[in-house]
């Protein structure tokens, strides 16, 4: 028998998710991935100053804050061949990098951690036991006896209290899917806390750097407002790179110290995870991390490039004309037809709702059902985010990433192939995260190094004017953000935005069926994940989960 | 200032300061955090044992809902410190609904929202965060099913209080922008007259919310609110009259192009298109992000992102004033207006040589009747 | 036969230069606030400061000078009533403005006479005057920002969520050029009225008085 469930929304992520699955014997037999929420932005943004256009973008998402930033300065920097000076390089690789590690380390255990982590299962935990097993795995301080007694007895009180759960009421606590004993479950909590102060230390980086963050400001076409100036207390000088040296140190150790040891430690009681969600094993990854040049693509840290049908003997190159949105399920026409895919030079945005008119109980996904649209690569679905990035790289001969990989495939035993599944792209994260909180210190280095030879500047303003600009003008910027290959395509008439077309990770994910009728990678991913129980499906969440979902970015 | 600090210090309650630091919360810090409280509200030091008081007594139950929002609000709600997130979510409140931070999904989870409006009707405090679309049916918008539209009436509607986070929710913000595709609107204007206030900002300062907060928290009832719903003790000045580089603003002392001298010595951002002298909000002396920084120290104007209608208003945003309507978008109202200005003076140059001519030539006979 | 007239009273004339001389340092002072074109390099300078202390200072002594002129309007003389200002009210008026419109376009070599404003000039001072008012009003609501709450801000500002800072800061701006516009088109028709009328009307609004041919009027 066939019972059809609907989760909405899917909480822990950014926006509005709504999964529908059909469940046969047990397991999901198909799926619809459907944002429920749309804001314009592309309208929003067509006849304005294309210099402004990072400041609008940006707001797409206050989860992945900066990317779109990045994105669309690097689209208006390619359509006016505008190079950028060094520093502006390496600020935006420091900007860039600590959003990932950051993002990663919050998503992790604020949003995907209570999927595998019973926290009420924490409070039968013993303490001593717990510091054992916290001791066992890492020579990170915080691990006392003491320490995660304070956390017990924390959590205990907020448990009992009258005012009840709060944010944790109503979940699927006592499920048997949770697996861990309680003392991890205990180790879970603790980190889940300590993250949640980690986090806001940290990202003071974007409030040295940018301002503030979420939404850090300083971005600037043709290089970044933050000046660079040994002499002066208004600019970055000694003392601020130091500041931010014992930041990024701190991000990093955290990484090191806590992160991955927590995901090695968790993952082995989720082994069974290693071969469910695999999804659409198409992998894209644009690449980034300039390591000379403005914006050379060859000197990626992360290189660019595709995989299909999970064929990693077969890394093939990029190329961004084969890349088409189609609508032919989602809430919007084009001109010639919704089931023609367009290149986003020519995108469309032309929004028409005609879904169930809410309150409604069902999609009706014969027909549109989302505001995603179905981005495609040579007509395929492709995968985004740490995953595709970490593989491409790893293929792709970037020896950190090969070294962590293999270091995380032989402790957990593992072949290559439990990558393509809900734990390997948790896992991918965890690499991700940790190769980045290291390089992150040799660009402040770098930056550093320059200051002290006297290179300061921040800003080429060659074209800043926009008398400057040619009449016609068309350009994309790509971006690995966190949840992975963004681009964003401009089109510039008469020094305004004529068109522009954002094709974001979560686009790529979250999308819904295109003209062919292929899945999104969500969809195909729940495709064979077991439900234990259709009122609480836990699995949904662990496999959604792990893409990290982004909705506002989505569909923007 | 000493002599104050250790007054307040003997005021606060032993056992309260006992309690926090039995959570891991040192005396100092909690002083220094009911201090800066109390100051940030603009209340006199003698309330800061109240403040203490009332972060200790009661978790009242909070709804924090988002509509079309960007979660930027969420997020910094999450770096707020002194009390930090975490403090704030297991001690100071009860946080009954929550995106981005709550474990149940689905139907349990707006089950929990459901159940929170009825058994604390009249008495929760609501969190709106993003704006709410009108048009499509509600179809812009859904959770559950259920229309944004709707969702926000009722939840507003049966709060104690509503508090806006971020520009989309107290003014429209971002999908308001021109040409507003969605219909979307702020809180204050799908429910006229409910009890709201405003904390805007692209996103809210999470200090300006945790104040917020706790001054609910010891008072019962919001801050006091300019005309725009905007607690005074965060709004009630321009950023322009706090500022840092003002003293460069009055000398005459203006960056001329980002990375120049006057950009690396601090000056002034006016010319590159700072907004801070159309900007009420406190960033120059609050801060982001425990005080590390804001847009203007950083080194990039203010873009006025706590006004209403700041996107079509303070735009472009590298210029200071805006585009004169119905002229293209190279045209300042200088060029324009000095364009004008010559052409006045040579039609009126021409008007005059045209009339010379007549006189000497003759053409005229009413004034060859003179001669 | 040309008499000699006492037209413009005392308080006209004054009001009229201390207007004149606050908009030539208003239109200075304002466009330095709205494009600082001189950085200084020493701190100890304060250029915009200064600039803007005249600015406030000349606002008011604007705004007091442009009521002065508006209460005269119903104390003065003929010449200086409101009613003048509204010659399309009366069928002379009419005429009047049919008249020098055609004078202007060189259809007819003369205006028509008379004593006080042409009546085509009386039409732009009430746009003059209403951007005065605009002037003062805009102005004062951007000034009464500094303290909410205040005078300024009590009464004007309520104008901030209607029309938006930048909007007053925008229209402010514009309405200087506007005026800038109104004085070189002004300065020659005062110019154009002496050598056509040659009935000292340049002289008038320094002295008040002019010479009039009677004949002339109708
Ligand atoms: C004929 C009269 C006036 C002219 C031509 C004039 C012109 C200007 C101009 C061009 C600006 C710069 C606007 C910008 O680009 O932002 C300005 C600013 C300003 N004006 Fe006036 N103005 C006049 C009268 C007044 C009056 C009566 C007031 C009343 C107080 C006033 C108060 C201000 C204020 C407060 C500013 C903004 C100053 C700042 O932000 O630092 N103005 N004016
Ligand atoms: C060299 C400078 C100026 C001269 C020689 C001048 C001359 C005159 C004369 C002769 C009149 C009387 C005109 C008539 O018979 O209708 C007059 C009136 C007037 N002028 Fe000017 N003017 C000068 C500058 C200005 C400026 C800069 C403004 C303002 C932008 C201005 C505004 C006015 C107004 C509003 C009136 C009507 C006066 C009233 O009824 O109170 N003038 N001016
Ligand atoms: N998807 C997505 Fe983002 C990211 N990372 C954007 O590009 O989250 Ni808001
Ligand atoms: S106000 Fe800004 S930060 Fe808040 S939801 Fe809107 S766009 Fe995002
Ligand atoms: S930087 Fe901006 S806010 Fe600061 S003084 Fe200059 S104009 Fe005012
Ligand atoms: S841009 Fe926003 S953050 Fe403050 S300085 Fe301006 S209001
Ligand atoms: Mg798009």
């Amino acid at each position: 028998m066939a019972k059809r469930i609907a989760v909405d929304p899917i909480t822990r992520i950014e926006g509005h998710l709504r999964i529908e699955a059909k469940l046969e014997g047990g397991k999901i037999v198909d799926a619809w991935s459907s944002s429920t929420a749309f804001r314009g932005v592309e309208t929003i943004l067509k006849g304005r100053d294309p210099r402004d256009a990072h400041h609008f973008t940006q707001r797409f998402c206050g989860v992945c804050t900066t990317v779109h930033s990045m994105a669309s300065i690097r689209a208006v920097e390619d359509a006016l061949k505008i190079e950028i000076p060094d520093n502006a390089r390496l600020l935006r690789n420091l900007i860039m990098g600590i959003q990932n590690v950051q993002d990663h380390v919050i998503h992790f255990y604020h949003l995907h951690a209570l999927d595998w982590v019973d926290i009420t299962s924490a409070l039968q935990a013993d303490p001593k036991k717990t510091a054992q097993l916290a001791q066992s795995i890492s020579d990170w301080p915080n691990s006392s006896v003491k320490h995660f007694e304070a956390v017990k007895a924390r959590v205990a009180k907020f448990a009992t209290s009258s005012s009840g759960l709060g944010p944790f009421q109503n979940a699927y606590w006592g499920h048997k899917a949770y697996k861990l004993p309680p003392e991890a479950n205990l180790m879970a909590v603790a980190h889940y806390l300590e993250a949640l102060e980690w986090q806001k230390e940290v990202i003071k980086i974007h409030a040295v750097l940018g301002s503030k963050n979420p939404h850090p400001q300083t971005f600037l076409v043709g290089g970044m407002s933050t000046p660079i100036h040994p002499d002066s207390q208004n600019a970055i000088n000694a003392d601020k790179i130091a500041y931010l040296m014992k930041l990024f140190k701190q991000a990093r150790e955290f990484v090191e110290k806590v992160y991955i040891p927590d995901v090695l430690a968790v993952a082995p009681f989720y082994l069974d995870w290693a071969g469910i969600g695999g999804g659409v094993g198409n992998f894209l990854s644009y690449g980034d991390f300039p390591e000379s040049g403005g914006n050379d693509v060859g000197s990626y840290y992360f290189p660019r490039g595709v995989i299909m049908g999970k064929d990693l003997a077969n890394l093939m190159e990029m190329d961004e004309a084969k890349i088409t949105e189609y609508v032919t399920n989602s809430w919007y026409n084009y001109a010639q037809g919704d089931d023609k895919g367009l290149h986003p030079y020519k995108g469309e945005t032309k929004h028409n709702y005609t879904g169930p008119k809410p309150p409604y109980e069902w999609l009706d996904t014969n027909q549109k059902y989302s505001w995603v649209k179905s981005p495609r690569y040579m007509d395929q679905p492709m995968e985004v985010g740490p995953l595709a990035r970490i593989l491409v790289a790893y293929v792709g001969g970037n020896k950190e990433v090969k070294a962590a990989v293999d270091f995380v495939l032989k402790t957990l035993n593992a072949p290559a192939s439990a990558l393509f599944s809900t734990l390997g792209r948790t896992a991918a994260r965890a690499v991700d995260c940790l190769v980045l909180a290291q390089r992150n210190e040799t660009w402040l280095q770098q930056l550093a190094d320059n200051m002290g030879r006297g290179i300061y500047e921040v800003h080429n303003k060659e074209k800043w004017d926009p008398s400057t600009w040619p009449k016609e003008a068309q350009g994309y910027g790509t971006h690995e953000a966190p949840r992975g290959a963004l681009g964003h395509w401009i089109r510039i008439e008469d020094q305004k935005i004529a068109n522009y077309q954002a094709v974001v990770p979560s686009t790529w994910n979250a999308g819904p069926r295109d003209a062919m009728g292929q899945k999104g990678p969500y969809e195909s991913a729940l495709i064979g994940t077991p439900i234990a129980d259709p009122n609480k499906p836990v699995e949904i969440l662990r496999t959604i989960h792990s893409f990290d979902p982004c909705l506002a970015c989505a569909v923007h | 200032m000493n002599v104050d600090q250790k007054s307040t210090q003997v005021s606060i309650p032993e056992e309260i300061l006992q309690k926090w630091e039995a959570k891991g919360v040192s005396r100092r810090d909690f002083i220094k955090f009911c201090t800066a409280t109390t100051a940030a509200l603009a209340l006199p030091l003698s309330f800061v044992p109240k403040v203490a008081q009332a972060l200790e007594d009661k978790r009242p139950p909070v709804i924090w809902v988002e509509y079309q929002s960007c979660s930027g609000d969420s997020e910094a709600f999450l770096r707020a410190n002194q009390p930090t997130a975490g403090d704030i979510i297991l001690e100071t409140i009860s946080l009954e609904y929550s995106d981005v931070v709550m474990a149940a999904s689905g139907h349990l989870a707006e089950e929990a929202k459901h159940n929170a409006m009825k058994k604390y009707a009249g008495k929760y405090v609501l969190i709106v965060e993003g704006s709410i679309p009108r048009g499509a049916g509600g179809g812009y918008c859904t959770i559950g099913g259920k229309s944004a539209v709707d969702d926000c009436k009722e939840l507003v509607k049966n709060a104690a209080a509503t508090i806006c986070v971020g520009t989309c929710a107290a003014f429209g913000g971002l999908p308001a922008a021109a040409p507003n595709p969605t219909d979307a609107v702020s809180v204050m204007d799908l429910v006229p007259g409910a009890p709201i206030v405003n904390l805007p900002g692209c996103p809210v300062n999470a200090t300006n919310l945790t104040a917020t907060i706790v001054h609910f928290l010891t008072f019962g009832k919001l801050p006091a609110v300019d005309r725009l719903g905007r607690p005074k003790f965060a709004y009630g000045k321009r950023i322009h009259d706090n500022c840092e580089r003002r003293s460069h603003f009055d000398a005459g002392q203006y960056a001329e192009a980002f990375g120049d001298a006057g950009h690396s010595q601090g000056w002034c951002l006016y010319k590159l298109g700072c907004k801070g002298p159309e900007t009420f909000h406190n960033c120059p002396t609050c801060r982001y992000n425990e005080g590390v920084s804001w847009p203007v120290m950083a080194g990039h104007g203010c873009i006025g992102c706590s006004e209403p209608g700041f996107w079509d208003t303070m735009s472009p945003f590298y210029r200071r004033l805006p585009n004169v309507p119905g002229f293209g978008v190279e045209d300042t109202a200088d060029q324009i207006g000095l364009g004008l200005a010559a052409a006045t003076a040579v039609a009126f140059g021409a008007h005059g040589v045209v009339n010379i001519g007549r006189s000497y030539f003759g053409k005229n006979d009413s004034d060859a009747d003179q001669e | 036969m040309h008499e000699l007239r006492y037209v413009w009273e005392w308080p006209v004339r004054l009001t009229h230069w201390f207007n004149a001389i606050s908009i030539v340092v208003l239109s200075v002072t304002g466009y330095y606030i709205g494009d600082p074109f001189v950085s200084v390099p020493a701190t100890s300078q304060y250029v915009m400061g200064w600039m803007r202390f005249i600015h406030f200072l000349f606002a008011y002594i604007f705004m007091l000078s442009v009521l002065s002129r508006l209460i005269w309007a119903f104390l003065g003389n003929e010449f200086a009533s409101w009613r003048v200002f509204f010659p399309w009210a009366t069928s002379k008026g009419r005429q009047y403005i049919v008249g020098t419109f055609l004078f202007y376009t060189f259809v007819k070599a003369k205006p028509p006479g008379v004593v006080g404003h042409n009546a085509l000039a009386a039409m732009a001072y009430v746009g003059v005057i209403g951007l005065y008012v605009v002037q003062i009003v805009t102005g004062f609501a951007l000034y009464g920002q500094y303290a909410p709450g205040g005078g300024w801000d009590s009464s004007l500002g309520w104008l901030l969520p209607i029309f938006g800072n930048q909007g007053l800061r925008l229209t402010h701006h514009v309405v200087m050029w506007l005026l800038i516009g109104f004085s070189i088109h002004h300065v020659y028709s005062a110019w154009l009225m002496e050598v056509k009328e040659k009935n000292g009307t340049l002289a008038s609004i320094f002295g008040g008085y002019k010479f009039i041919d009677p004949k002339e009027l109708q």
